[in-house]
């Protein structure tokens, strides 16, 4: 019978799984602009209205709903726009690489949010 | 759910004022707590519509965090008939005021968008507001699309014009798409009078042209026109033709039936 230790278990190496994943995005960006780490598009880049006009299409959809909701996990991202958790982390991670989104983990999940009021 | 209702043109003078009051009028007439604030910071006329005085500070002041909303807010349900509430949100019409609100830059219309945004938390959740509608100005300005991209629902008005058809026809394939928002347009100042018989022709050819769905089909009366901005027609004609054009769109609005 499965105790409660192999899901902790299986819940652990899904963690370190996704930090992996996060990882590799941030490195496939790096990659992308020919071994540079991609500078932000201003120093803090401001995610207003104009910038989410002249995003491509999968990267607006996910800063579009990060904007309504202010601050959000992956899976909360992708329950509004029926994309797999991890294709939004991924999209999340690259809007985070690219100044637009902030990030912090408290225990166990990852939050991206906007930092509207810091921003000067 | 149709809780924030952006009105939005390409031209100006295609009725967006007339068409957010009255809209909101109507909704409050049927008992919903409602308000309508004046997004049009370049040409604001919400005061001069409403005959309202300021509350002390303007929705300009909400906006650059200056004051708190209920600061802002009118009280005019004492206008209509029922137990509905009508508050109203207006813009500074001084050119100070004006000249300032065009001046503005990036980040602070990012912090705009995020305040228009935390209206759901403090109006619809804390207060109890049903519906709050957004005046907007016309064509691609910043305030105008921050009041889409905040609302649940935008409603464009347009009239047969052809300086306005082919723009909005451009502004919705080209902009609104990309925002992927429900969208409902209303046909304003229709002067084809056998039009509103041949309703769902009129409704397909929407479809097809504009490739989003019709909320109204409102025709050209001079009646409204004569009233020079003097009325709210939903309720100070409760019998007009008008007035019940109004009663269908906030029906479908309310319903959720704009398809």
């Amino acid at each position: 019978m499965l105790g409660k230790k192999p899901l902790t278990v299986l819940e652990k190496i899904r963690e370190n799984l996704e930090r992996l994943n996060e990882k590799m995005e941030v490195i496939i960006e790096i990659q992308k602009n020919g071994g540079q780490r991609a500078a932000p598009a201003l120093p803090d880049a401001s995610l207003d209205v104009m910038t989410l006009l002249s995003m491509p299409d999968h990267l607006r959809k996910t800063a579009m709903i990060i904007c309504r909701l202010g601050r959000a996990t992956a899976e909360e991202i992708a329950e509004q726009t029926n994309r797999a958790r991890a294709v939004e982390s991924a999209y999340l991670n690259q809007l985070v690489i690219m100044g637009y989104v902030k990030k912090e983990r408290k225990g166990r999940k990852a939050y991206f949010y906007i930092d509207r009021e810091n921003q000067s | 759910m149709n809780k924030i209702i952006a009105v939005h043109s390409y031209k100006g003078g295609t009725g967006k004022t007339l068409l957010s009051v009255n809209l909101a009028a109507t909704l409050a007439k049927k008992g919903k707590k409602v308000c309508v604030f004046d997004l049009d910071f370049r040409a604001p006329s919400l005061f001069a519509i409403l005959k309202a005085e300021n509350a002390g500070c303007w929705f300009n002041d909400y906006l650059n965090n200056t004051c708190e909303i209920n600061q802002v807010l009118i009280d005019l349900s004492s206008r209509i008939s029922g137990s509905g509430k009508f508050f109203a949100g207006l813009a500074n019409p001084s050119t100070e005021a004006i000249r300032d609100m065009s001046s503005k830059d990036r980040k602070w219309e990012m912090r705009a968008l995020g305040r228009l945004l935390s209206l759901k938390k403090s109006l619809l959740d804390e207060q109890g507001f049903d519906y709050l509608f957004f005046d907007t100005s016309p064509g691609l300005q910043y305030s105008s699309i921050n009041a889409i991209v905040a609302a649940d629902l935008v409603v464009v008005t347009t009239t047969g014009d052809r300086s306005d058809v082919d723009g909005t026809k451009r502004m919705l394939d080209e902009l609104y798409s990309l925002f992927e928002k429900k969208t409902g347009l209303v046909l304003n100042k229709v002067l084809d009078s056998s039009a509103t018989a041949r309703k769902a022709e009129m409704s397909n050819k929407v479809k097809t042209n504009y490739h989003v769905p019709m909320l109204g089909l409102v025709p050209c009366f001079c009646e409204v026109l004569r009233a020079e901005g003097n009325y709210i027609f939903a309720q100070d004609k409760p019998d007009h033709p008008f007035t019940k054009i109004l009663n269908e769109m906030a029906g479908k609005i309310e319903n959720n039936q704009i398809s």
